[in-house]
């Protein structure tokens, strides 16, 4: 039987192949034209757009990104009962291993959380996925109350080629800052202040270790949260500019620095000093910080994105601070900006009613919600009053970096395949299955070809 | 795959008279069956001849995306991962299957109902709720390290997902504890069927429960073997949720597997010529073993 | 065959430790399920808590629907084929038959990639069959190749018997055939239901969008990503997903058994 089997499919699929040799894939062409600038005649009056139905994707999963985006969209709903939102939310990574899938589908949803990276945001501005937001962002005043500095890392040029300006494509919510969250109760019992210098922070480590708790919780399987750790840990010896241009894959950085080079025999030697929990690249990312709020471990670092889960846990048990400046009295430097911005699709039918929902969920009042919820509002954050105490630090430390411009951004937003390749390389490197200047060094391989082209 | 009723296909002489109304009663199958499964398997020969991002035109790359398989490193790891998740998902279960059919042929234990009923239930479990369980299992404060703590073996204690050297034996025991059952019921079905005279016989030329077991035990399921074999190596090519729920391919690109690259390459990266020769690479390597197997399992029948 | 106590008592040991072996993952799992957490109660009314967070209800249905579709379809169209094969003779009948054959082994990596760019182009992603008609595609090649070999095994005089009283081909395959092969006919619609409920990758990619037609499988990947609250409910939503396909081999292992052991390379 085989041979014949054999025989009949090579048949049949050469005569299938010799068939759909008539045309090219991608022909028939599904991809939109890029972006000849919408025309100016947005409305930003949604109740009198009709009946209209928006699908929404977000990734607002944890506990109070959650409340306040249940709590605005029935608000939402409540002010403009003809548009009716029909809310899709996933994790993070779902989002990510997802987002492309969709936005090339049918029935793409008309208003998506895209991450600011090129792989995501900047892959789909060059698709024609995405809409240019330029003409809302005038009409409702977005390019007033948001600064520059936040509307730019939502910005890319329309081609989707250069990132950190041109027009914008998307509007966050909320701002992020990762630092490092502590357990009160922990440092007094090991008889510590929280630490203001990297010197005090690495004697802080040891101690922790000598006494038998674990200093750093790390849950590493999902390759993503390492990255936090190396970008508080880059802050320590690089300089912000140098950082930029390597989380903007903009030419002129350089991975394989010396400065970077500290930075990752840093972790190296956290590792050895057996500073981070066992087994950490295996532990998810939920259960280590559920971890932590059940005291196993002193210091969490991570993204202010954790705030109402770790208070709700917690309660004053915990604090957040920026990790220290670089030397005594100079300006902490962190990763950080905004949240994944919300953007609107090119499938989307009605982009009037998509504007209304994001500026809805953006305005004065929207920043009032996501405050009380125990989130870090994005813009306005001092006419907020912080829901308890661990919003007091978190707030602290962002209107604190912001002004003293300290904010860096993510490293995986540098190139398409930044994500994949960061992840994957700071897993080896925690492992010990690279050194730190092969992990750099491959770090550099994806930047430089990007930064090339 | 069809040796199980192979015996009842070939008989002498073709069945039934000549009808040409048979073609009427093939044509709904073979129409929904050529639309969306021949079909889309040449078209994914044809794509992957393309460089394609799935968006915008795409560029003719000839067999470009078929070299890249075989020299990207990290693609070629993917291959090989499935070879050494072959050993845990085919080659233990067989051993372990063997040896628990053979020991409960030989005994005739009583609740051998009851024993398959229950070892054959991860088969029917979806892999989706297969990964959560095991999930938990492997975490660092899971189960596994908790018994090993338990008898004082802590410092084997780790994340078994996110451990260079494990991660991929960790989902490959997964797989060996989803197939050893199929392979044991198998096994069992086959040597319920080994007439009682041949072991009368081999007993009274003296042989021992494992001379036995070698000379007639062994050779009377060479065609169960070959389809146990085809079942749970084709099984261990096709671990996507398994994966995709698991490790996602980590740590590093340590257990990444060809068809969990199909998926990736397509649909997050946005590479569809090189994902779609993935995909005709595991193809054929199915095709392939499925053919040797079955042809090995032959021979021992005739 | 005699063998010693001690034998005896050592066989009954390594049936019990492999039986823990496999029973211990699931085991572990239901048990978590229980377990009070964070948003969990504790107990049974921890399933009621993942139905309502987790949207389960939903997800069950478009299973549900998905499955009895894609059985039903294909088995109709399996008996018609697979009568065809077994009892009649016509020109490329075995060449059409090794055909379909291949089907079996195909992997649905390979198919889905180009399925999806295609049926996109037709509008086709996001509806009910972008989701069904592939699986249906998949379980007609194996219900064919299964039924084939029964019609074919089928007692020829029974049908002479049948032609001789006059009866139409079309009569002498449901009213004689059909009734003869229902133990066939069981395990073919057991295995199939258990693929199609089962199935992940053709569900994650087809319906990239639309929430209603997100199949149980599915929903338990997202919901387990999405629930950052401890393990209980996510526990107990994969409990959810797996009871329909668990109870009904409860009732009806043998056909699951005989099928999967006899025919099947699908998954």
């Amino acid at each position: 039987m085989s041979r014949k089997v054999l025989r009949t499919t090579a048949l049949a699929g050469l005569v299938g192949v010799l068939g759909l040799a008539a045309c090219t894939p991608g022909s028939g062409g599904t991809a939109a034209p890029s972006q000849p600038a919408p025309n100016a005649s947005v409305t930003t009056d949604a109740a009198s757009l009709g009946n209209v139905t928006l699908t929404v994707w977000d990734q607002e999963v944890r506990g109070g990104q959650e409340k306040q985006m249940s709590t605005l969209i029935s608000q939402f709903q409540q002010a403009y009962p003809n548009i009716k939102i029909e809310r899709v939310s996933r994790s993070f990574d779902d989002l990510t291993k997802t987002l492309r899938l969709a936005l090339s589908g049918k029935d793409a949803p008309d208003v998506v959380q895209a991450n600011n990276t090129r792989s995501q945001m900047g892959a789909f501005v060059t698709a024609g996925e995405l809409v240019n937001l330029d003409p809302w962002a005038k009409a409702y005043g977005w390019d007033q109350r948001y600064p520059e500095s936040v509307r730019a890392v939502s910005s890319y040029s329309t081609d989707g080629t250069t990132f950190g300006s041109g027009s914008l494509f998307g509007l966050p919510q909320v701002g992020e800052v990762v630092g490092v969250f502590y357990s009160r109760s922990k440092l007094a019992k090991l008889g510590i202040q929280p630490p203001t210098t990297w010197a005090e922070f690495d004697a802080a480590l040891a101690t922790a270790k000598d006494k038998g708790e674990v200093p750093l919780v790390l849950g590493n399987l999902e390759k993503w949260p390492a990255g936090h750790v190396f970008g508080v840990v880059q802050g320590r010896y690089v300089p912000a500019p140098e950082i930029r241009a390597l989380g903007f894959g903009q030419p002129g950085g350089d991975w394989t620095s010396a400065e970077n080079v500290k930075a990752a025999q840093t972790l190296v030697d956290w590792v050895d000093a057996g500073y981070f929990n066992s087994g950490f690249n295996g532990q998810d990312y939920d259960p280590a910080w559920q971890g932590f709020t059940k005291g196993e471990g002193v210091f969490l670092i991570a993204g202010s994105w954790l705030q109402a889960d770790l208070s709700a846990a917690m309660k004053d048990d915990v604090g957040f601070m920026l990790p220290p400046p670089s030397e005594a009295g100079g300006t902490a430097v962190t990763t950080g900006g905004t949240g994944l911005p919300f953007a609107i699709t090119s499938k989307a039918e009605n982009k009037d009613a998509a504007a209304a929902y994001i500026n809805f969920i953006t305005s004065p009042d929207a920043m009032k919600v996501l405050a009380e919820n125990g989130n870090l509002p994005v813009v306005e954050t001092s006419q907020q009053t912080a829901p308890d105490a661990l919003g007091k630090d978190v707030y602290a430390a962002f209107d604190a970096v912001s002004r003293a411009d300290g904010l860096v951004p993510y490293l995986d937003w540098a190139t398409p395949t930044m994500g994949d390749t960061l992840g994957a390389t700071l897993q080896d490197l925690l492992a010990k299955k690279v050194s730190p200047a092969d992990a750099l060094a491959t770090l550099q391989k994806d930047y430089a070809e990007f930064t090339s082209k | 795959m069809s040796s199980g009723t192979g015996s009842t296909t070939r008989r002498a002489g073709p069945p039934g008279e000549p009808r040409r109304v048979g073609y009427l009663f093939v044509l709904p199958a073979f129409a929904v069956y050529a639309a969306f499964a021949l079909y889309p398997l040449l078209k994914a020969v044809y794509l992957s001849l393309w460089h394609w991002d799935g968006l915008t035109l795409a560029t003719w790359a000839g067999l470009s995306n078929y070299a890249d398989v075989l020299g990207d490193e990290r693609l070629r790891g993917a291959f090989a991962h499935a070879l050494v998740l072959m050993v845990f998902f085919a080659v233990l279960p067989l051993l372990v299957g063997l040896l628990l059919a053979a020991v409960l042929h030989r005994a005739k234990v009583r609740g051998l109902p009851f024993f398959r009923t229950v070892v054959f239930l991860p088969q029917v479990v979806a892999m989706v709720v297969i990964a959560v369980a095991w999930r938990r299992i492997y975490a660092p404060d899971g189960s596994l390290n908790s018994l090993l703590g338990a008898v004082g073996l802590d410092s084997w204690a780790r994340g078994w997902l996110g451990d260079y050297t494990f991660a991929l034996p960790a989902v490959g025991v997964v797989g060996t504890w989803l197939e050893s059952g199929l392979v044991t019921v198998l096994l069992l079905a086959g040597m319920s069927r080994i007439p009682t005279e041949l072991y009368e016989a081999a007993r009274l030329d003296g042989a021992g429960p494992v001379r036995e077991f070698l000379s007639v035990t062994l050779p009377s399921v060479r065609a169960e073997i070959a389809v146990a074999l085809t079942l749970t190596v084709i099984a261990a090519l096709k671990t996507f949720d398994l994966i995709y729920m698991t490790t996602s391919g980590g740590p590093g690109y340590s257990t990444t597997v060809p068809s969990y690259e199909v998926y990736r390459q397509a649909f997050e990266v946005g590479q569809v010529g090189l994902a779609s020769t993935i995909g005709v690479v595991l193809t054929v390597i199915i095709f392939a073993i499925s053919f040797v197997i079955t042809r090995i399992g032959d021979r021992g029948g005739d | 065959m005699r063998v010693s106590g001690s034998e005896r008592l050592a066989n009954y040991a390594i049936l019990m430790a492999f039986a823990v072996f496999a029973l211990y993952p699931l085991v572990g799992i239901v048990a978590a399920a229980l377990q009070p957490d964070t948003q969990a109660p504790g107990g049974l009314a921890n399933f009621g808590q993942a139905w309502e967070i987790g949207r389960f209800g939903s997800y069950l249905r478009a299973s549900a629907l998905v499955s009895v579709f894609v059985v039903a379809v294909s088995t109709v169209l399996s008996i018609l084929a697979g009568f065809a094969f077994g009892t009649m003779r016509f020109r490329g009948s075995e060449a059409l038959f090794y055909v379909m054959l291949i089907g079996i082994m195909v992997p649905a990596e390979a198919i889905v990639v180009p399925l999806f760019f295609d049926l996109r182009a037709l509008g086709l992603t996001d509806t009910f069959w972008a989701l069904a008609l592939p699986q249906v595609a998949q379980s007609v090649a194996f219900g064919t190749f299964w039924l084939r070999a029964f019609f074919r095994s089928s007692n020829r005089s029974i049908i002479e018997a049948a032609r001789l009283d006059g009866a139409s081909t079309w009569r002498i395959l449901w009213q004689v055939l059909v009734p003869l092969s229902r133990p066939a006919l069981v395990t073919l619609v057991v295995l199939t239901f258990m693929w199609t409920w089962n199935e992940f990758l053709i569900p994650l990619v087809m319906v990239p969008t639309n929430e209603s037609l997100r199949t149980a499988p599915l929903g338990l990947g997202f919901f387990s990503g999405q629930y950052t609250q401890g393990f209980s409910l996510l526990a107990a939503g994969a409990v959810i997903v797996a009871v329909p396909v668990v109870v009904l081999y409860l009732f009806l292992q043998r056909h699951f058994i005989a099928g999967m052991l006899e025919g099947a390379v699908r998954d």
